[in-house]
């Protein structure tokens, strides 16, 4: 009786310290092996290789990279503030006001994010390029189809609505009462917003445009497609260096330079959001019916539909492409027929159920990795404010390192201990699930943290045990959480396009990278039909997501 | 409209989606005069003041201040001041700075804003806070700044929401007494929302009794405690609603005087019995499952639980209303 009861003891304070460090350890290694060591190795051997940082400062100076640079700089600046210009607007008017469908248009907003990059960059085309949709209809619009416009344009569908949704998260986190107490003293609306729910609300925005740059700056899929080699960022031009030019030094070296380039912003991202996280801890506010009397409501109204607008004109652009016939005469659909004849994959090597089959086979296990080291660290950060900012930094390491510099690393560091073959889907789903983590671990932290602190408490002083305790209260509790971190992770790793490119050799295409080199061997009918499945995933991820009125978080 | 009344409201209504939550209420407050709101949770009174402050939508009715309406015209430039439950001090500016900040989006002169701060720190107790930031005020401290901060404009009446919710009984105690001292001292009417009936009478200048979304009583509190008129407003003044002899009365705990069960007397069993500090209480489940309260005077033998008693009224108010009816009782009421 003593020697259980001193066993059930030890077992409880075992389980709490497990709770504490445990969890930790895994993500950690994880994280580790297969992101930070292997680039710590790549980017010594880049300084190394090219003879110190002097030699980091030649690679600098060449033309090509200097204009990778240059372009990174430009075009990550350029669609961070197109993409405020619509997104702080219409996030402000969705996190101040309620109104009939306002959860479902807040939910539409996630869409272009779960969308494949690749996938949007085609749909940009169909609409602004030569012959489309709202090009041929509006002249003036075809820069928006290609070049620096059309990767900005790409860029802007893509995170605008990320910066509305971080701006209305800021503006829900003010207190309406602050507000409110600024008009009875007097304060007109510049008031309220100067001094009641502008700083979140700027703190959101100032989140999403961070993130804005940080993806734009390392934008791959678009400007290979839709401008090419004069358009590259740094990111892109890793790649031409490494795989194109067979230069893997001179990619090490710039991968260097990128790093450090995309350092401050993605701390700055990290505060910034870890501020908006501890507002929003705090309080949340009711949004109040909009007073549609005020004139100067209308802009942000207007900025919501554009948002709106853009979103279902991408998704009917793509979902439109994939149902047209492959050729003049031809039925409709008759493209995805082509895409799973003979002909498609004799041109590409592998067949497109093939290619499916890897999409699947790797989204589903880079998603489990990335829900299962999700898991571990938000139970890790829950109540520990000093542990979650180390921890939510480790995770979001990968991202900082950019899918390029990930990819090569991974390619350079285990590649030789392994070897090619089997490996390469090994390394395929490690990045993805690395890549998918930043994004699966908002969701599981705010289900962890709405969970009431006293609950395993009560239980557990009830007689459960912490692991019946955590099997029938809080799993349920959080198991919301979990579904749309997964179906996140899914949808992000299906659609991952640039470090699966390049590390997947033909046996592992995926669907993205059947996606790109049908657009390559100018098959486009087939292009958009690939890019339709893609979009079709994604739609039912978000379906399911939303049904039951669950959140993305970032 | 008597010329000196200041707040008029008449007619008022308003609905949560197609709840209505305020059905045509009607008050009015006078130039320095301190009128509580009260009523049980979920009454309207908090809706009523968001109304008349121009933060709810209303469906009918109108608010004027000094005979002029306020239909359509935003909160900003209402010219009430408002004070919440919460004190929602600016986190990012000192005390001193909370304190001027009507005056500064009002473009008050410097002088007269530096004027005004330290007559409003002097009035609050508050000048050795001034440099403080709000973090760093005790609870009663928070909310004694948001009164200076409302006052220092000089807003013709202000609007109080439960103010002292938050803090706990001494404090409160000491904020009630300080709030009721500087509201007199700077000559401001008020209209103040409690739902403790002890805090409402002891204030008030006059008391309005919001239930349901209707004023069901207003008057002197005097008055409207000695003749609450309908059964809901005798509840929530604490008395026990009985029928005696088929009319409906109103017995204060007080009154009831327990005695061993007896022909003449109603009998009930005892559910609960115990020292309550100033008098001890005692309630009974009567025959036809009322429960009453009974506060016996000190020294009297207290039954145990479960006695069967007998209980005898020593006075009771007769109630000149039906449940859910509004009679405008009181000469001094003037609700609409």
């Amino acid at each position: 009786m003593a020697f259980g009861m001193a066993v059930d003891r030890e077992l409880v304070r075992l389980t709490r310290r497990l709770r504490g460090l445990g969890p930790i350890l895994p993500v950690v290694a994880f994280v580790a092996a297969f992101a930070l060591v292997p680039a710590a190795v790549l980017l010594a051997n880049g300084v190394a290789a090219n003879g110190g940082l002097g030699g980091l400062v030649r690679v600098a100076d060449d033309p090509l990279n200097l204009q990778a640079i240059s372009n990174s700089l430009t075009q990550g600046s350029a669609s961070a503030l197109a993409a405020l210009a619509v997104g702080f607007p219409a996030g402000a008017f969705l996190g101040r006001y309620s109104f009939r469908g306002r959860s479902e248009l807040l939910a539409v907003l996630v869409v272009p994010f779960l969308l494949p990059p690749i996938a949007v960059v085609l749909g940009v085309e169909t609409l602004f390029g030569p012959g489309g949709a709202i090009s041929s209809w509006l002249p003036a619009t075809g820069p928006l189809g290609g070049g620096f416009g059309g990767i900005v344009t790409t860029n802007v569908l893509y995170n605008a609505p990320i910066v509305a949704l971080l701006t209305a998260v800021g503006v829900e986190s003010a207190s309406p009462t602050l507000e409110e107490t600024v008009a009875t003293l007097g304060g007109g609306p510049f008031a309220g917003f100067r001094d009641a729910w502008g700083r979140p609300a700027l703190v959101g925005a100032a989140a999403g445009a961070v993130l804005t740059f940080l993806f734009s700056a390392l934008a791959f899929a678009a400007p290979l497609l839709l401008c090419g080699a004069r358009c590259y960022t740094v990111e892109a031009r890793v790649w031409s260096l490494d795989q194109v030019f067979l230069s893997p030094a001179a990619a090490a070296a710039l991968a260097v330079l990128l790093v450090g380039f995309l350092v401050l912003p993605a701390a700055l991202y990290l505060a910034l959001v870890g501020r908006l996280r501890a507002a929003r801890r705090s309080r949340e506010r009711s949004p109040r019916p909009v007073p549609w009397r005020r004139p100067l409501l209308w802009p942000h109204a207007f900025a919501v539909g554009v948002l709106v607008a853009g979103v279902v004109g991408l998704l009917a652009a793509v979902l439109d492409a994939a149902v047209r016939p492959a050729a003049p005469g031809a039925p409709a659909l008759s493209a995805f027929a082509e895409l799973f004849g003979s002909g498609v994959t004799g041109r590409l090597g592998v067949s497109t159920l093939a290619a499916t089959a890897n999409s699947v086979f790797f989204a589903g296990v880079a998603t489990s990795l990335a829900l299962l080291f999700a898991v571990g660290t938000g139970y890790s950060m829950a109540g520990r404010p000093n542990a979650a900012r180390g921890l939510r930094a480790v995770v979001f390491a990968p991202l900082v390192l950019s899918p390029i510099v990930l990819s090569f690393a991974l390619a350079e560091f285990w590649r030789p201990a392994f070897g090619g073959g089997p490996t390469v889907g090994v390394l395929i789903l490690l990045a993805q699930a690395a890549l998918a983590l930043p994004f699966a671990l908002p969701a599981v932290e705010v289900a962890l943290r709405r969970l009431p602190s006293s609950l395993r408490e009560s239980a557990e002083a009830l007689g459960a045990s912490p692991w019946s305790a955590y099997l029938d209260l809080e799993l349920p509790l959080v198991r919301d959480g979990l579904v749309t971190a997964g179906l996140f992770a899914f949808a992000l790793s299906f659609g991952e396009f640039t470090a699966t490119y390049f590390l997947a050799t033909p046996t592992f295409t995926t669907l993205p990278v059947e996606l790109y080199r049908l657009e390559g061997l100018r098959l486009p009918a087939e292009a958009a039909a690939v890019a339709g499945l893609l979009v079709i995933v994604s739609l039912v991820a978000f379906v399911v997501i939303v049904r039951g009125g669950r959140r993305v978080e970032f | 409209m008597s010329s000196s009344e200041l707040l008029e409201v008449r007619g008022l209504s308003a609905a949560w989606g197609r709840t209505p939550v305020l059905m045509g209420v009607g008050l009015s407050v006078r130039e320095s005069e301190f009128v509580v709101l009260m009523g049980p949770n979920g009454s309207g009174k908090t809706t009523l003041l968001r109304c008349i402050v121009g933060l709810e939508a209303t469906t009918g009715g109108s608010v004027t201040l000094r005979g002029r309406s306020l239909d359509g015209v935003p909160t900003h430039r209402r010219g009430i001041g408002m004070l919440f439950q919460e004190p929602a001090l600016f986190p990012h500016r000192t005390v001193w700075e909370n304190v001027a900040y009507g005056l500064g989006v009002r473009r008050r002169p410097r002088a007269e804003v530096d004027r005004r701060v330290d007559e409003m720190l002097d009035l609050l107790r508050l000048r050795p806070l001034a440099d403080r930031a709000p973090d760093a005020l005790s609870g009663g401290e928070r909310q004694r700044v948001a009164l200076a901060r409302t006052l220092a404009p000089e807003p013709p009446v202000v609007l109080l929401d439960e103010p002292f919710a938050s803090v706990d009984v001494e404090i409160r105690r000491d904020l009630r007494s300080e709030f009721r001292r500087a509201l007199a001292a700077t000559g401001t009417a008020t209209l103040h929302v409690t739902h403790d009936r002890e805090e409402g009478l002891l204030l008030a200048d006059r008391v309005v009794l919001l239930d349901g979304g209707r004023v069901r009583r207003a008057g002197r509190p005097a008055e409207v405690f000695a003749d609450p008129a309908s059964p809901e407003v005798a509840r929530f003044l604490g008395y026990n609603v009985v029928v005696e002899d088929g009319t409906t009365v109103a017995v204060s705990p007080g009154d009831v005087e327990i005695v061993p069960p007896s022909p003449g007397a109603r009998t009930g069993r005892v559910t609960l019995s115990g020292f309550a500090g100033e008098r001890d209480v005692v309630e009974v489940e009567l025959a036809d499952g009322q429960r009453l309260e009974c506060r016996p005077p000190r020294g009297s033998t207290r039954p145990d639980v479960g006695a069967q008693v007998g209980v005898r009224f020593q006075s009771v108010r007769p109630l000149t209303a039906e449940p859910g009816e509004s009679p405008p009782v009181g000469s001094d009421s003037r609700s609409g």
